[in-house]
């Protein structure tokens, strides 16, 4: 079952991925880099779970706190520039 | 193990088809982003391929590090752009300097 | 009985994750697109997480993690989400043509010709 759960999660990738490539602004691709990011630490831990391998787990927490750091960068490049 | 092989197939697959849009993107700042986008993928992979390891580093590196770095060298760059409508999409227009 | 609450829990998240990524394809603006991504994180990703931790037990190592994750998704996906909304509004990002109000834009107007 967590098998299932990782490859649903690989295909709203896939969803999220045409978003990715046709948004028309950057805003755009930032919410569909957010969710993906989100999206794959859910797919980490469940294959963590699956593989019953504990060393994966501490990826799935980088990912859910680092994807926030991205959003913020990129939003903060949008708002007022970089530098 | 098969399991394994399948999520091995479709963590490509997505990587192959972030890759796709790395090289075909003509705007910048999407390109880089979907550079992200295989970083995200790719420690999926690491994982699935058994090394946790790199897993961490390209998380770290490769999803967030890694396009901050273009994104301040294209920002850099930018002043240096001759034709306007290569700078992309219209709300890239808040450059620095 | 466990196991059906976990396969439950899983679909529901599933459903809401799929309506979620489904919306950010359709939807014909940024804000909308954002408010189905923050709508995917809460009601998608917390249930699946909950599954986990009912799966595993709550003190075990894959549901104190997951515990762990479900945290920071709540606390920071609805900041992030703000904080994209906020620069995309602006950074001028267009509204979608049917839109029927602009809020801060309204207010700031009022309170210029006042």
């Amino acid at each position: 079952m967590y098998l299932a759960v990782v490859i649903a999660e690989l295909a709203l990738v896939a969803i999220l991925l045409v978003r990715l490539g046709r948004g028309p602004t950057v805003s755009d691709r930032i919410v569909a880099l957010n969710t993906m990011a989100t999206q794959t630490a859910l797919a980490t831990l469940f294959f963590a779970a699956y593989a019953d391998r504990t060393v994966d787990l501490d990826v799935a927490i980088w990912l859910a706190s680092f994807s926030y750091l991205g959003a913020i960068i990129w939003s903060r490049y949008l708002e007022r520039g970089l530098l | 193990m098969t399991g394994f092989w399948a999520l091995d197939y479709l963590c490509l697959a997505a990587i192959l088809a972030s890759g796709f849009l790395v090289v075909r993107m003509r705007n910048l700042n999407a390109a880089v982003m979907a550079l992200s986008g295989v970083g995200t993928v790719l420690s999926l992979t690491f994982l699935v391929l058994g090394a946790p390891d790199d897993a961490h580093s390209e998380v770290v590196v490769g999803a967030i590090a890694l396009p901050t770095l273009y994104l301040i060298a294209i920002a850099k760059a930018r002043t240096n752009v001759s034709a306007e409508d290569e700078l992309g999409e219209s709300s890239d227009r808040r450059h620095p300097g | 009985m466990i196991e059906g609450l976990v396969i439950g829990l899983v679909a529901l998240g599933f459903l809401f994750s799929l309506s979620g990524a489904v919306g950010i394809v359709r939807m014909p603006d940024v804000y909308c697109r954002i408010q189905c991504s923050s709508k995917s994180v809460t009601m998608g990703a917390i249930p699946t997480l909950v599954a986990l931790v009912i799966a595993e037990g709550p003190v075990s190592t894959y549901g104190s993690r997951a515990l762990v994750v479900a945290g920071l998704l709540v606390i920071l996906s609805p900041t992030a989400s703000h904080a994209l909304a906020r620069a995309a509004y602006k950074a001028g990002v267009p509204m979608w043509a049917g839109a029927m109000r602009d809020e801060p834009h309204d207010q700031t107007s009022t309170k210029e010709a006042g």
